[in-house]
């Protein structure tokens, strides 16, 4: 999944990836920093090294593979895992017994022995801290015989169990036998939400998550009939679409849940098997026999991160973590210093990825008026006209060492290239991707005067860019070159078939020379974007997102529907963390109306969108006036609001009120709040129910901060909270910690089994079942507070604006769950804060900041290019039937005006919008619609071609 | 026909089953060279003139996947 974000970052022209280095110090100030960087060697030549593997096969040492969590052997020249970036072996010298055989067999001449360890400097504007965490170790619990029972084992040695390229193929396997387990249990809270000396307080907020997935994928790989047990204090699924996740994985997997701490693990002699010991819920003793445990162990900052911390002076959390304020999210204690990743807290990739794109966001903005200065950019070769000439094919033939040439007979396959029609030119390379193999090609093209090239070698998928970018260098279109994938799909899978594998080889180069000589330069649409944005929602994120894109120097319009900026954080009381939100809130304000940059209209809705990335024009409606926006990109920061409970009888008595409701009356210092001797919240009001299967995130923190605060006022106040997990994930944990300590009530109860609110003569009466007691429980209460769901403000006619979709239950769904959760499918659209999902403050800052970042590097283009592979129509064969108007995913099709004076009524296709995935083209039954670069013709030259016979 | 191979004409989605099969070669897994690949940008391109093709070629088997 984050490969091809590897190879992007890699092949990034403005990124330099710095490998085996560390930070010594960092000198000066925000805007103006010197950074001291010791530079570890590699003993392996970055520039050289091709990632082939020649040296590891050679080398004679063996040694732990750390990556694979000492599962498995590997050699003293090594790579982590295949696909790695930079793709580049290196040498541990702690094994490396320095016998020189990887020098003598590296073809690239790669190996540097005498590599040393350096120092250099780096002059900075401002700085971003990702260091990420480690896994706690839970060899010092002892009770919980890791380290002595084999089969005793942590939820990361377990993921590289289950991973395909893991030390066991992916094969579901157990260390001590390498047996298959048919019960496997889970522990949670490993080393988390623990007192004890040497593990850590906080949650570590992933593990219940990755328990759950570990325990499904175990089941997709051994089959149903596999026994998964997690056994946990509470199930934390707070994320977007976790709790129907948790849902699947009780009703349909059959994953048994378990709300126990084990106490004991004994070996059931002779077998490897281990006796669990635990007490339920109800106090009962049990006790049962699993063939593996998995320790959920936590995360935690590594002892390297707190030094450099400290060596940096940046300030650390109780949980050393590094510090940020509820309204700085991604800002360290040192100014022009940021962070993100589980170094800001552990946290999961989703907010991982918010974080990263908000610390860019908050570091591009004291960047903004340099921006540019020193980035590089690609030289432009003009490029050479072919249309009309004959083809001039050039075959280049890799044999990648020995990858390739050792299963494949590459003079042969270069021979067999030269006879084919239209190859003019073919050779063969050591390797085809070095930098000076590049030099060659150009040089060639140019002296042959070919006009398309084939280079048979590796896959598309990582290098038809790199070459590509050559044909660029050389004066031809990147279109005219087609990749032959004979490593990866030949070489590599057929290495005992070494004459077939040839035979392969030379079909597929002749399917690709048939193609090219039928490909044809492609123009990519040229877009210019325009330089303003658009945010719609004026609360807390809508304001974090609209700010970052005006101090990063764009105008900036917030579209508020109602009269005032601030949303509902207007209507919150406290953070966790005891700060005044609505103070803060109306400096955010007032930073909003003092920036010129920032227009702001409020009483203000949308009635139409026209138009897509780079130029959009919204109608803007207010006080019957319409007036027409012209924006490049636009940010949905709409937002959710508090559910009103039909339960509970809410509504009934003044004194049922709901989170909000006791926020407010905090607020005005309501006399009601004077003579309580009893509050109860409950907890889930719909949220977590069949009708509203998610978990609203917050409302734990909320009710328990609330608690504490009417426990601070009057510490006699009996208080309750009525719960089914507690989620006070990251290190919101110790306010958790902090309201048992006060004296503040927990009491559990199942959905099936919910408490229940009566009024008897004006005497409020909450009646639940005690878990420990399992016996009903009535509490005589002045106060009762809802923790009411937080429930989008779905509106279907924007989302229809912008062709963006939402889900089951009203919110916005992002590109991609992980990786791109700030922003849409549809280009130049971003999101964040409530509309997303329900969050806190800070998240939904982060995610204001985020989707800002997100949309600067469309903004700071300027121009866009799209690529050059898409649809378009042929109006005089086209029927106007509208089925690839129907069909699109992207709404890149559309008909001709009516008043258009040539084919009125029939389809176009806007090349902006289109991806070229070719869906229309299939589903045109008129033939009508063309698939640039894969064309009808071009697939059926591959075709005609995979026998001889042409 | 004892040493009747069959030919197996595949149509591979770009961005899932094409990305795939390199893995197979990653990780060195093996499988028979019958097979001849051909990426398309996603199997909605797919149309079902390209499995008649592929047959009327010789194909003995058309294998799409995405």
């Amino acid at each position: 999944m984050i490969s091809p974000k590897l190879v992007e970052v890699g092949r990034h022209i403005n990124i330099e990836l710095m490998t085996c280095s560390e930070v010594e110090s960092v000198e000066g100030e925000s805007g103006n920093f010197e950074v001291t960087l010791v530079n570890h060697p590699r003993y392996i030549d970055l520039a050289k090294c091709t990632g082939c593997g020649e040296c590891a096969l050679h080398c004679p040492v063996t040694a732990v593979d750390s990556f694979n969590m000492g599962l498995d052997d590997r050699k003293a020249t090594y790579i982590d895992y295949a696909q790695a970036v930079p793709l580049a072996f290196t040498i541990d010298t702690d094994t490396c017994i320095g016998c020189g055989k990887c020098e003598t067999k590296c073809m690239a001449q790669a190996i540097r022995f005498d590599d040393k360890e350096r120092k250099t400097t780096l002059n900075v504007g401002s700085i971003i801290l990702s260091p990420g965490s480690q896994g706690f170790d839970p060899s010092g619990l002892e009770y919980l015989g890791y380290g002595k029972y084999a089969n005793v084992i942590t939820s990361l040695e377990f993921e590289r169990i289950l991973s395909a390229s893991g030390p066991y193929s992916g094969h579901l396997m157990r260390p001590l036998d390498r047996r298959e387990p048919a019960k496997i249990a889970w522990f949670q809270c490993i080393g988390s939400r623990d007192l004890s000396e040497g593990a850590n307080k906080y949650c570590s907020s992933v593990c219940c998550m990755y328990a759950i997935k570990e325990s499904v994928i175990a089941k997709e790989h051994a089959g149903s009939d596999l026994d998964c047990a997690i056994f946990y204090m509470d199930m934390r699924t707070p994320g977007k679409d976790f709790e129907k996740y948790y849902n699947d994985a009780r009703d349909k997997h059959g994953i048994r849940f378990i709300k126990s701490r084990v106490h004991t693990i004994d070996p059931v002699p002779g077998t490897g098997d281990l006796e669990v010991r635990y007490v339920t819920d109800g106090g009962e003793m049990n006790s049962e026999i699993f063939n593996l445990v998995v320790l959920s162990v936590g995360l935690q900052t590594s002892p390297d991160v707190i030094r450099l911390a400290n060596r940096l002076g940046i300030e650390l959390t109780r949980g050393n973590f590094c510090k940020t304020e509820t309204f700085e999210p991604v800002a360290t204690s040192k100014q022009g210093i940021f962070v993100c990743g589980a170094f800001q807290g552990p946290k999961d990739i989703p907010q991982s990825v918010v974080d990263s794109s908000a610390a860019a966001a908050a570091a591009g903005e004291i960047l903004s008026t340099a921006r540019n200065t020193l980035t590089r950019s690609k030289e432009i070769v003009p490029e050479i006209n072919v249309i009309n000439e004959r083809p001039r094919i050039g075959v280049f033939v890799c044999r990648c060492g020995i990858n390739i040439a050792g299963v494949v007979d590459v003079p042969s396959v270069t021979e067999y290239a030269a006879t084919l029609p239209y190859v003019d030119f073919a050779t063969e390379n050591l390797y085809t991707c070095s930098q000076d193999t590049q030099e060659i090609i150009t040089q060639i093209i140019k002296e042959k005067n070919l006009n398309r090239v084939v280079v048979a070698s590796c896959t598309p998928k990582t290098h038809e860019a790199l070459f590509q970018e050559t044909l660029i260098n050389a004066g031809l279109n990147k279109y005219l070159f087609e990749m032959c994938n004979i490593r990866n799909q030949d070489s590599w899978v057929h290495k005992n078939n070494p004459e077939l594998a040839t035979e392969k080889a030379k079909d597929l180069v002749r399917m690709s020379v048939t193609r090219v000589a039928l490909m044809e330069p492609l123009k990519e649409a040229e877009l210019e974007v325009n330089q303003t944005t658009m945010v719609l929602g004026g609360g807390i994120s809508g304001m974090a997102a609209a700010r970052s894109l005006a101090r990063q120097g764009y105008e900036t319009h917030i579209i508020e529907k109602s009269d005032r900026l601030g949303g509902q954080a207007l209507n919150l009381f406290q953070t966790p963390e005891g700060e005044d939100i609505r103070e803060k809130v109306s400096l955010y304000i007032d930073d909003i109306n003092n920036n010129e940059k920032i227009h702001v209209h409020l009483n203000t809705t949308i009635t139409r969108v026209d138009g897509f990335v780079g130029n959009f024009e919204s109608e803007l409606y207010s006080k019957n006036e319409k007036q027409i926006l012209k924006h490049g990109v636009a940010v949905l920061a709409t937002g959710a609001s508090e559910l009103k409970p039909v339960e509970y009888n809410y509504g009934k008595d003044p004194r049922i009120i709901t989170n909000l409701d006791l926020d407010k009356k905090f607020i005005q210092k309501d006399p009601m709040l004077k003579n309580l001797t009893s509050a109860v919240f409950i907890q889930c009001v719909g949220s977590r129910e069949p009708q509203r299967p998610y978990c609203s995130r917050v409302c734990c923190a909320h009710s328990i901060q609330s608690a504490l605060e009417l426990k601070r006022r009057h510490p006699d106040l009996n208080v309750f909270i009525l719960y089914r997990d507690i989620r006070t994930y990251g290190e919101h944990e110790y306010l958790y910690q902090k309201a048992r300590k006060t004296g503040i009530i927990f009491i559990k109860f199942s959905l099936d089994n919910k408490p229940e609110v009566t009024l008897q003569e004006d005497q409020l009466r909450v009646g639940v079942r005690d878990h420990i007691l399992n016996r009903p429980l009535e509490i005589s209460a002045d106060l009762v507070i809802l923790a009411s769901a937080i429930v989008p403000n779905g509106d279907e006619k924007l989302a229809n604006f912008f062709k963006v979709p939402t889900n089951n239950d009203g919110f916005f769904v992002e590109k991609h769950a992980k990786l791109g959760p700030s922003e849409f499918a549809t280009d130049g659209v971003f999101l964040c804060g409530l509309a997303h999902y329900p969050k806190p403050i800070d998240e939904s800052i982060a995610q204001g900041l985020a989707a800002a970042s997100r949309a600067v590097t469309l903004l700071s283009r300027k121009n866009i290019f799209m690529s050059g592979t898409v649809a378009m129509t042929d109006p005089a064969y086209c029927s106007s039937c509208g089925v690839c108007i129907s069909i699109c995913p992207y709404s890149a099709p559309s008909f001709i005006p009516d008043d258009d004076r040539f084919f009125p009524g029939r389809a176009q296709i806007n090349p902006v919008l289109c991806k070229g995935c070719g869906l229309c083209v299939a589903s045109c039954r008129s033939g009508a619609i063309h698939l640039k670069g894969f064309d009808n013709d071009q697939i059926f030259a591959q075709i005609f071609s995979v026998n001889e016979v042409i | 026909m004892s040493h009747w191979e069959p030919k197996i004409v595949s149509f591979l989605c770009n961005w899932c089953s094409y990305g795939a099969a390199d893995l197979a070669g990653v990780s060195r897994m093996e499988y028979p060279p019958n097979i001849r690949v051909i990426r398309i940008p996603c199997t909605g391109r797919m149309s079902a003139k390209f499995i008649l093709a592929a047959f009327r070629q010789g194909a003995d088997g058309v294998w799409v996947s995405g």
